[in-house]
């Protein structure tokens, strides 16, 4: 199994320049000590992202894969391996990279427009800039209206909207999304995977995103890599042929879809 | 219904002092302890005119005030450097945490030996009172603050100054308030009650001794409510200071 997504993987190393947003990550293995036991927790990932591509992280819970995204934001800094964003090794934080987490973690003494201004601070730019970039990406996310608005006063939704804005208005090369639409109702996580769709298509930043929710998988990602645990690490990687939009209830769609959960179930897993 | 239930805090009060003035129109021996109301009032017309009232009421605000500042801000920063470094931690936290044992009243006879009998000793005190409670508040209002929100600030570079401003301190917030509001307590108790303690002085706490060695219970009454209607009033300030700074949290 692990053969067969290497040849897939080799194909898109390609030589290519590096463009902005270009993900490498060689022989990544992350280990951690408990009570004086070594826990595997990813093991031997490689995985090449193009720029501007989406690719979707799927797998069982305890696969490693939100760790996976903490390495490349950067919050932890001690792995083996190497993860190259660029070809520049990733030991920190940076604002190259935007993370949404599952629980928005919006600032709570902050309003929308002030949440999303945050993610500037540290930035060298004029105010009249800032709050331009800041009115562009509340629109983007469809907020107007909403930018006095405290985030206890938003709906799941609106608040993930926010967090979206707030990790695409720096401009980052790559978006990380961890479960971004996992505590929302099917109906809202239906719209805003749509939404999230169409920001893509607005800003090509490469976006990572990780979930448990395989058709959201699917619907979104250029490629979807799914993940095996105990130790994580990758089980295949799929390609997904379809234009956007894409019809969910359609032949290849479901034929995909259904690839994906039968290897996640275990229907034939060769464990 | 909805105008009356606001008013419904006032019916205890007065089923008290209607209580009260019951009791006190039994005998004379009722009337010497409980005293009638409308002698209250006098009494109150009378101090209030003779300037006694106001200069007592002037002095114990100041007290309680001025301790007030001094406390609570040498409290904030005392708790925000043990929260900010854990070298301060060790070296303050035990010590504060001894000392935080030993009763206010306690210290009186080592107060008085070093800022004498006067004034500036129930300063002292009452600083002291607005201290405790700011500076644990303030620590661990700190110290708490989510990681959730610290990964953010990282997420964005915000560096160590810039994190302490828009993200630890605004989230140490209520907790600073819970001690901001505990502090005023605090402070306006010990200023009334230092003044029983050391040389007497213009203050509501002593205009009620002077009355009593008086045999004046309608004064000795007029300054119970005095103080209590004054530490209602400062909790309500604090209160609404509190919901203006903190408008950003759940509407009630």
């Amino acid at each position: 199994m692990s053969g067969g997504a290497m040849a897939r993987l080799d194909d898109d190393k390609r030589s290519e320049p590096s463009h902005p947003g270009a993900l490498a990550i060689k022989s990544l293995n992350k280990r951690y000590r408990m009570d004086g036991r070594i826990l595997q927790v990813l093991q031997d990932i490689d995985l090449n992202i193009l720029p501007g591509e989406f690719v979707s992280i799927v797998g069982r819970s305890g696969c490693g894969k939100s760790t996976l995204l903490r390495l490349i934001v950067g919050l932890e800094a001690d792995y083996d391996g190497d993860i190259l964003l660029d070809d520049q090794p990733i030991r920190s934080t940076s604002l190259d990279r935007g993370i949404v987490f599952q629980d928005h973690s919006l600032l709570p003494w902050m309003t929308v427009e002030q949440n999303i201004g945050f993610a500037l601070l540290t930035l060298d730019l004029p105010e009249s800039e800032k709050k331009r970039r800041v009115a562009e990406h509340i629109d983007l996310v469809n907020l107007s209206g909403f930018a006095k608005a405290y985030p206890r006063e938003l709906s799941g939704g609106m608040a993930q909207r926010a967090a979206i804005a707030r990790a695409l208005v720096n401009e980052p090369k790559i978006l990380l999304l961890d479960e971004p639409l996992g505590a929302l109702d099917a109906l809202t996580r239906i719209h805003l995977q749509r939404e999230l769709q169409r920001i893509r298509t607005q800003n090509r930043s490469t976006m990572i995103m990780v979930t448990h929710d395989v058709e959201e998988a699917v619907y979104l990602g250029d490629r979807v890599v799914v993940m095996d645990a105990n130790p994580g690490r990758i089980g295949r990687v799929v390609t997904v042929p379809l234009p956007h939009p894409r019809d969910r209830g359609s032949r290849a769609f479901q034929h995909i879809r259904d690839e994906i959960l039968a290897d996640l179930t275990g229907a034939h897993d060769t464990d | 219904m909805l105008t009356l239930s606001r008013f419904r805090g006032f019916v205890l009060p007065i089923a008290l002092i209607m209580l009260w003035s019951a009791l006190s129109h039994r005998d004379a021996a009722h009337s010497f302890i409980f005293v009638p109301l409308e002698n209250v009032v006098a009494s109150a017309r009378e101090m209030f005119l003779n300037g006694e009232l106001s200069r007592n009421w002037t002095a114990s605000l100041i007290r309680t005030s001025s301790g007030f500042a001094i406390g609570s801000g040498i409290g904030i920063a005392v708790g925000s450097i043990m929260a900010i470094s854990r070298f301060a931690d060790r070296l303050i936290n035990p010590l504060y945490q001894a000392v935080r044992q030993v009763p206010l009243m306690g210290f009186i006879p080592l107060i008085s030996l070093w800022f004498g009998n006067g004034e500036s000793s129930k300063l002292f005190i009452v600083s002291l009172a607005a201290f405790y409670p700011m500076v644990l508040n303030t620590y661990e209002g700190l110290i708490n603050t989510e990681k959730k929100y610290l990964s953010v600030a990282s997420v964005f570079k915000l560096g160590r100054w810039r994190t302490l401003r828009y993200v630890t301190l605004p989230s140490a917030l209520p907790s600073i308030f819970t001690g901001l509001m505990q502090a005023t307590a605090f402070a306006w108790l010990s200023s009334v009650g230092s003044e029983f303690f050391f040389n007497p002085g213009p203050g509501l706490g002593n205009m009620m001794l002077n009355a009593q060695a008086a045999f004046r219970m309608d004064a000795v009454l007029l300054s119970v409510i005095a103080i209590g209607v004054t530490g209602f009033g400062m909790n309500f300030l604090v209160q609404r200071a509190s919901r203006v700074f903190l408008r950003w949290r759940s509407t009630r």
